[in-house]
């Protein structure tokens, strides 16, 4: 699949979609095996978010659009956090390797370590052949600051979730009076749903509703049914159930379920997508839900 | 209609073939076999691939696209690969390609959109038994594999 560049079109690019860890095979080769990477890319801004294994594919289309000498070649990886499902692909991220290439990797500033330190760890030799250091591209590594970012026509904000062991972050992208916000890696109904709801999950409902409002996309976690949820509550992730609930709240139009179980193949998502992507049409007819797969690119 | 040879599938696969020492005496007893794996020979082992769209159109009466690696057009225009003679559709709307091993469909910045699914896309890699939608059509894509009989 080649990155679309298509004039002035916001373009958003799946190139991972499954949560925790890769799975390649028969049974989910439609909505994809490889853990989270998304690309958005307006004229010539490129934005990455996250680095999981659906980056190398990312990584040869680019290699090839470089050698064709076709721009860009400035890339902003935005990280949501670092556990393994969101940064294992980037030692395999070719354009890393080639000294043209100029790479800003965004991430929390919350991290007790230096975001750098902890994306040099994982190619520490006792992981990986290869350490960080073979990286010949221009790479600064930048824990974000309180303010937005801009970047062409681009601004960038985000939050902290903090319902996901070691937190995580939520972007949101805004470019010519559109939004698109991905939020992967959050317990939702833990904000939303249940009794034992503290002041301040009821603050960070309100919160995530807020950034979400009127988005005309987003990517969302939805790793786990209603059904499932009930014996993974803690593990950080959101059932769809609640998922789609409070992206009705929020007004979103387009919703992407996103970080899909790995234990959920191409018909379990397919009987899921049936069951669930009428149920907001009549109310709000303004709000399209779908499974995010992987090869999918949408102009918003 | 597609042949491609793939070596070595995921599963493994036992062909049988006839004994060395059959005569032809023996042609009305029971075949004696020998099982080869081809995991173990390092054979290719011939596949037949079958892609194909399918297009429902009125009075049930469907059209059948087969494909290869040529890429085949959609839209009004009368030298597009699959016309669809609608108002709305633009003269060139989409465009199906094959690219690594795959087939894709990209919309040519139509005015009503190409729809994968009930999503409007841009470009998106098609999987067996997606649904296109394009004005109102829906087309169907098709993959077939099979292993070709020796």
């Amino acid at each position: 699949m080649k990155p679309v560049n298509n004039g002035s079109k916001v373009l958003v690019t799946f190139w991972g979609t499954r949560g925790s860890i890769s799975t390649p095979g028969r049974i989910t080769e439609k909505y994809g095996g490889n853990t989270s990477c998304v690309t958005i890319r307006h004229r010539d801004v490129f934005l990455i978010l996250d680095a999981g294994t659906g980056i190398r594919n990312l990584g040869i289309e680019l290699a090839e659009e470089f050698s064709e000498q076709r721009l860009p070649r400035a890339l902003h990886l935005f990280l949501s956090h670092t556990h393994w499902d969101h940064i294992q692909g980037l030692p395999f991220f070719e354009p890393a390797y080639n000294k043209t290439t100029k790479m800003t990797i965004y991430g929390s500033p919350r991290k007790g370590r230096f975001l750098g330190s902890i994306l040099k760890g994982q190619m520490d030799s006792e992981y990986f052949p290869v350490g960080m250091s073979a990286f010949s591209a221009g790479i600064t590594i930048k824990e974000i600051s309180a303010e937005a970012i801009e970047l062409g026509a681009l601004t960038i904000d985000w939050q902290e979730q903090f319902h996901h062991p070691g937190g995580s972050v939520r972007y949101r992208i805004r470019v010519d009076g559109k939004r698109i916000v991905y939020a992967t890696d959050v317990e939702l109904d833990r904000i939303f749903r249940g009794n034992t709801r503290s002041k301040e999950d009821k603050a960070m409902g309100r919160a995530y509703l807020d950034f979400v409002e009127q988005a005309d996309l987003l990517i969302g976690d939805g790793q786990y049914t209603g059904a499932e949820y009930g014996t993974k509550q803690g593990w950080g992730h959101s059932s769809v159930d609640v998922l789609l609930e409070a992206c009705y709240r929020g007004r979103v139009k387009q919703l992407a379920v996103f970080h899909h179980d790995p234990q959920h193949s191409d018909k379990f998502l397919d009987n899921l997508s049936a069951k669930n992507r009428s149920r907001y049409h009549s109310d709000y007819e303004g709000m399209n839900i779908f499974w995010a797969r992987e090869g999918l690119t949408l102009a918003i | 209609m597609n042949v491609r040879r793939m070596k070595n599938g995921n599963k493994t696969l036992h062909f049988k073939r006839r004994s060395e020492q059959s005569s032809a005496d023996d042609i009305h007893r029971p075949m004696p076999t020998v099982e080869i794996s081809l995991e173990e020979s390092g054979a290719e082992i011939p596949v037949l691939h079958r892609s194909y769209l399918e297009v429902f159109g009125s009075k049930k009466k469907n059209r059948v696209i087969e494909l290869g690696e040529t890429e085949i057009l959609i839209g009004r225009n009368p030298d597009c690969g699959l016309q669809l003679l609608r108002n709305t559709v633009s003269r060139k709307h989409a465009r199906v390609f094959f690219r690594n091993e795959e087939y894709h469909i990209e919309d040519l910045g139509s005015m009503n959109g190409t729809f994968v699914n009930g999503v409007r896309i841009e470009r998106s890699v098609l999987r067996n038994k997606d649904q296109i939608r394009i004005c109102g059509v829906k087309i169907l894509f098709n993959e077939e594999h099979s292993l070709i009989e020796t």
